[in-house]
């Protein structure tokens, strides 16, 4: 099985790659010195420490992950729906609607903003926090709706009707069938949503009411003068929680279930 | 037959919908994980909660973030906000562009009170656009410190009253590496250091359109204040295209590229400089003959509470506060030394004035600049891009 | 199924209601303003004059500046995004058929690089490939050179740049699509007599086309809008049409130009949009004569 090997080796240089410049800023953290570059100098916790009394960004932080975490919910439910509109259903206009969802990717950020500042003011409406949501479940939209579409067209219409004729509702089918069916691509769609708010930038600043910092915003800010390693001590404490705590999980939860037995 | 077909394909659906809930849960844990280490059930909405607790008014003021807000929070913010009972709101913008885009889309300043504002050039055109306030400089006593030289230019464009106090100034002059060139060629060369061609694919240069006119100028031996012959400023800005490697954008680039050895030469602001210098870079610094020298002020937008603004201007102007803030920033402050005793660490800093007159910095005279912004930065859009 | 009858069936429709309604109200109604803003005049900085004239369509049409900007942006989103198929397709199948239990977890790691700022991550590739970065620290220490090799800052960084951003959308889309399909199809093929790599051919990578495609298009699409990773990554010759609008309404302040860029810009992806409905469409057609 040698094909598979290379598959295998191949998919390994592609995970480097795509991990290189983590493992730098992962690296970086470390670093004693502000503009370090390799070889490492010196090994120090000083940015975790400063990163810690820095209230700024843990807020930031917080915001970040509070409007990741919405944007993803509401973005998952609208795209969801509508591709279940564009896969199952035949009608006039498709590739208008089509065109219509991933309209929010076409259109430079900048612009979008401006123009949605431009439409608030019509409306006379301040700058909030719903505005932010909202504006990042648009720009989220098209990343999910992309994704389940592209999943629901590999899940034959057959076993939808299969269901069907054993007397299931089409909303009973939907949850009992098409759902289970989907959720790999509801969670790739709603973890593409949180992502794509987590990171936003050009369209955040915008919209943003005054005063409300994102992670990426207080990035931005501090870069005028210069770049703080703690920006990487940010990096590392983020994949750690990201990744230690539900691993850390599936792990305390598997050694219960086998002092059970 | 065809009913069979169906039953079976339900039974193999039914296995597999087991498999895809495992996925399922390991996906919801994963999510819901993330989500309560955040500790979202604490801090939602940090923006709307602060918004809601300001019993008295509210000043929002807009910055780079970073040290300098750090500085202001400690020495101004906080002492302002228990004296006062008002809140300020501090946030960080990407430059005034930013913060003029919005205000234009919403057709008001709602939301935008007092801005860390860079230069007299951006004074006018707050100003010119109808966004100016007056202060009133009674209620300021600490302006009283601040030199005559730096004020006198806001003056010239608003004879009648301020709309912002002066608060740093620094100079965008050349950084060079000092192990590729010595002092003695750097001072020789000049601005047309930047022209070297031996330092091909070794120089850096800032993207700022007003910036690369200044520095045309200077290469095309005009006066930067009266350009004659602007077709000579890009020339010379062409020729220094074909030797950059990069055109820098932030501080944090600037730093990053001398600091690596990306690059030898380059312009630089004068505070960037001294921060790498305090790190043990071999970068120097030098103002050429004419070099760019520029303010920042605290402008107060137009609709803001203008009692309780000028408060503030004043806790920020406490020499305390704004020699914090110059330590911080590397900037020295706009307060007269003859009148505030300045630190040793500001004293050391590049562009710092002595004497409190300013008289050996040249500022850009908004003027004769701001009528040809729209023209010379498209201008030099075009030239950035191989135009 | 039921009701497929000639009477519109307003089922899709209903579906597709809170997707419209947002598109319309954040997307549509704001990018109309926008319309309304490429007639007006610009004056000054953040100056414009009320009118309906042509003179920014006609700067467009006339003016070389933009028309090299559209051609490079498309240059590099077609190569960006072919090398994100190429390099995305195979992990992707890996991830879908190994054997490996912990699946989510390789799928995790895909998604794990976005929880570092995407400022950062870009900046960090100046960790990586510059003077003092990790490769050449690497081969002075092997000893293959003697001075740094200057890396940074070339069109080939600015593609670096945006594979790492893109690759995961591209991976995701595709193992979705991939996951979907039946297990027993490729053995079957097997069976039938088919080496591995006709089962492959024949079998999985036409059932996988419609997770590439849509990976293709998100890439493409992306790529064509950017304006910032060439900002850190480029040197001076490497920009964007992006690069050109965020010129014109951030540095410029000119709101109608940057309007008629914008609209210019909407319209060449909007295209690449149709393109692909239309082929997802035949797509599904196949499906049903299958």
């Amino acid at each position: 099985m040698s094909a598979w090997k290379l598959i295998r080796t191949y998919t390994i240089l592609v995970y480097v790659f795509m991990f290189a410049p983590i493992a730098v800023v992962l690296l970086l953290a470390f670093n004693s010195s502000q503009f370090g570059g390799f070889p490492i100098e010196g090994f120090s916790l000083r940015w975790f420490y400063k990163l810690a009394e820095n209230d700024a960004i843990v807020r930031a932080f917080k915001t970040s992950v509070t409007l990741g975490l919405m944007t993803a919910l509401v973005s998952t439910t609208i795209g969801v729906l509508a591709s279940l509109a564009l896969v199952r259903y035949q009608f006039r206009g498709k590739d208008l609607v089509t065109t219509l969802l991933i309209s929010p990717v076409l259109v430079p950020e900048t612009v979008l903003a401006v123009g949605l500042l431009i439409f608030l003011r019509w409306l006379h409406m301040p700058r909030s926090f719903l505005l932010l949501l909202m504006g990042h479940s648009i720009v989220a939209l098209p990343f999910v709706v992309l994704v389940v579409q592209a999943r629901l067209v590999g899940i034959k219409k057959e076993y939808e009707e299969a269901a069907r004729s054993l007397g299931a509702s089409p909303v009973q089918t939907f949850f009992a069938v098409t759902l289970p069916l989907l959720m790999p691509a509801v969670f790739a769609g709603a973890l593409f949503a949180f992502t794509i708010s987590f990171d936003n930038i050009t369209a955040t600043i915008f919209w943003r009411p005054t005063g409300m910092e994102t992670v990426p915003t207080q990035i931005f800010g501090m870069l005028r003068n210069s770049i703080s390693p703690e920006i990487n001590a940010l990096g590392f404490v983020m994949i750690v929680v990201t990744v230690g705590v539900p691993l850390l999980a599936g792990g305390l939860a598997r050694y219960f279930a086998r002092k059970k037995t | 037959m065809k009913k069979m077909d169906s039953t079976k394909r339900y039974e193999i659906l039914r296995e597999r919908m087991g498999n895809g809930d495992v996925d399922r849960r390991t996906f919801v844990g994963l999510l819901g994980a993330a989500g309560i280490t955040a500790g979202v059930s604490g801090g939602v909405m940090v923006g709307m909660a602060q918004e809601a607790r300001a019993a008295g008014s509210t000043l929002n003021f807009e910055g780079w973030g970073g040290v300098v807000s750090e500085a202001l929070r400690k020495n101004a913010f906080d002492p302002y906000e228990a004296a006062t009972g008002n809140t300020v709101v501090d946030s960080t913008f990407g430059g005034e562009t930013e913060v003029l885009t919005k205000i234009k889309a919403a057709g008001n300043t709602d939301g935008h009170n007092i801005l860390h504002s860079s230069g007299v050039s951006w004074y006018q055109r707050w100003v010119d656009a109808g966004y100016g306030s007056e202060l009133n400089e009674a209620n300021i006593p600490n302006l009283a410190n601040v030199m005559d030289a730096i004020i006198k230019p806001f003056r010239a464009i608003t004879p009648n009253s301020l709309s912002a106090v002066p608060y740093d100034y620094g100079t965008t002059g050349i950084a060079y590496n000092t192990n590729y060139v010595s002092k003695e060629e750097a001072e020789a060369l000049g601005a047309n250091l930047l022209l070297k061609k031996e330092l091909k694919g070794k120089i850096g240069g800032w993207a700022d359109a007003a910036n690369r006119a200044w520095y045309g100028a200077l290469q095309s031996d005009q006066d930067p204040n009266n350009i004659q012959d602007w077709d000579a400023v890009w020339e010379k800005a062409r020729e220094h295209r074909d030797l950059v490697l990069k055109y820098w954008n932030s501080g944090a680039e600037l730093m990053d590229l001398l600091a690596k050895e990306e690059i030898y030469v380059t312009e630089a602001w004068s505070g960037r400089v001294a921060a790498l210098q305090e790190q043990g870079h071999p970068i120097a610094y030098m103002d050429p003959k004419n070099g760019l020298a520029w303010m920042e002020s605290m402008f107060v937008l137009k609709g803001s509470p203008m009692a309780e603004a000028e408060e503030l201007l004043n806790f920020m102007l406490d020499p305390a506060t704004s020699i914090a803030v110059a330590e911080g920033q590397k900037y020295p402050s706009s307060l007269d030394p003859n009148k505030v005793a300045m630190t040793d660490v500001i004293k050391a800093l590049p562009a710092y004035d002595p004497t409190g007159t300013l008289q050996g910095l040249v500022f850009r005279d908004a003027v004769t600049w701001n009528p040809l912004e729209k023209e010379y930065t498209k201008a030099w859009n075009r030239v950035a891009k191989g135009g | 199924m039921r009701g497929s009858g000639p009477a519109i069936d307003t089922r899709p429709w209903l579906l597709l209601t809170p997707a419209l309604l947002s598109i319309a109200a954040l997307v549509v109604v704001p990018m109309s303003f926008i319309l309304v803003y490429s007639f007006y005049e610009n004056i000054d900085l953040a100056v414009d004059r009320v009118a309906f004239q042509f003179s920014n369509w006609r700067e467009l049409l006339d003016d070389n500046y933009y028309h090299v900007a559209i051609w490079k942006t498309l240059r590099l989103s077609v190569i960006v995004t072919v090398l994100a198929a190429v390099l995305g397709y195979i992990p992707a199948y890996f991830i879908a058929m190994t054997k490996f239990r912990q699946r989510w977890l390789l799928l995790l790691l895909l998604i794990l690089p976005f929880w570092v700022s995407f400022i950062i991550r870009t900046l960090s590739w100046i960790h990586i490939l510059g003077n003092q970065g990790a490769l050449n620290g690497l081969f002075q220490w092997l000893g293959l050179i003697d001075a740094p090799l200057s890396m940074m800052y070339s069109e080939t960084t600015v593609i670096i740049g945006f594979l790492h951003v893109f690759l995961p959308y591209m991976i995701l889309n595709v193992y979705v699509s991939l996951d979907g399909i039946d297990d027993n199809l490729e053995p079957a093929a097997r069976t039938l007599g088919a080496t591995p790599w006709q089962a492959f051919r024949e079998v999985t990578l036409p059932l996988s086309l419609p997770g590439l495609a849509a990976g293709c298009l998100l890439v493409f699409v992306l790529t064509g809008g950017s304006y910032v990773t060439p900002l850190i990554l480029g040197g001076p010759n490497d920009y964007l049409f992006g690069n050109l609008i965020h010129d014109a309404v951030v540095s410029e302040l000119n709101w109608p130009m940057g309007a008629t860029l914008s609209f210019t810009l909407l319209v060449l992806l909007g295209l690449v949009v149709v393109i692909y409905s239309r082929f997802m469409g035949l797509n599904q057609l196949s499906k049903a004569f299958r």
